[in-house]
């Protein structure tokens, strides 16, 4: 029964952590030209290698977890695992998002700084 | 023995959770786009994206802490026990969303006043200059 919980658990956080990756590719690319201040080139390179260090680092994360797995005993403690699993993968794409978001705020607020010296 | 009432509970618990976190994170973040274009002044495509972000982050967020709490170690014995205690994990989640939401809305106001300071900053400036 194990197997039928590494199956389904798999599927899902594939599912998850490439559908939340292609967002943050999609979504994220503005920022990293507005932080840049670039016409796009860069960004676009810089945007594709970290979702492909996204999907490494995640894909990778959710596999190694299926190692710490306990011993199903029935069909109540399959839904169980697998839920608690696919939350803990969840809760940290959650917590390293909006740290990215904090990072990328701060970055902002930086550059900004910079200008607004500048007019003055 | 008869089997426990767990599984049925979990499964009751489970697509309730998932349409209330999918019910809160529609109404927030499609009525916190005007904040987003307000902030961002004018620069659409980077408030939608923003929105966007801050929306997957929620789900993931909430949907990550509603499976974290669904696992019942007690054993339900009947249906009476079933009620209270589906009751006391969704009326729980239900509180915590709730505050989650008024959270997100305290971040959107605190962002506004804030782009509203800079653009008035950003008038001065202007009149400054252009008096010179």
């Amino acid at each position: 029964m194990n197997t039928l919980a590494y199956i389904v658990y798999l599927f899902i956080t594939f599912f998850i952590t490439v559908r939340t990756g292609l967002l943050f590719y999609r979504n994220g690319r503005v920022y990293i030209v507005t932080l840049l201040k670039d016409d796009g080139h860069l960004a676009d390179a810089i945007n594709k290698m970290l979702l492909t260090g996204y999907y490494l680092l995640n894909l990778g994360y959710a596999a190694v977890m299926i190692t710490y797995w306990k011993t199903i005993a029935s069909i109540t403690g399959l839904l169980t695992s697998i839920a608690g699993m696919t939350a803990r993968i969840m809760l940290t794409l959650a917590v390293i998002h909006f740290m990215n978001m904090a990072a990328i705020y701060f970055f902002s607020k930086r550059n900004n700084h910079h200008l607004i010296n500048h007019t003055m | 023995m008869k089997t426990s009432l767990n599984f049925t509970a979990y499964l009751i618990y489970l697509p309730v959770v998932i349409i209330l976190t999918w019910y809160v994170a529609h109404i927030l973040f499609r009525n916190s786009k005007v904040f987003m274009l307000d902030i961002f002044n004018g620069r659409t495509d980077i408030a939608i994206s923003t929105n966007k972000l801050f929306e997957t982050g929620f789900y993931l967020l909430n949907l990550g802490f509603a499976l974290t709490i669904m696992e019942e170690a007690t054993d339900i014995g009947s249906n009476r026990n079933l009620l209270e205690i589906l009751s006391a994990k969704i009326g729980g989640f239900s509180i915590y969303l709730g505050v989650m939401l008024f959270f997100n809305l305290y971040l959107f106001f605190r962002g506004k006043k804030v782009a509203k300071q800079k653009a008035r900053l950003a008038e001065a400036v202007k009149i400054i200059d252009a008096n010179r």
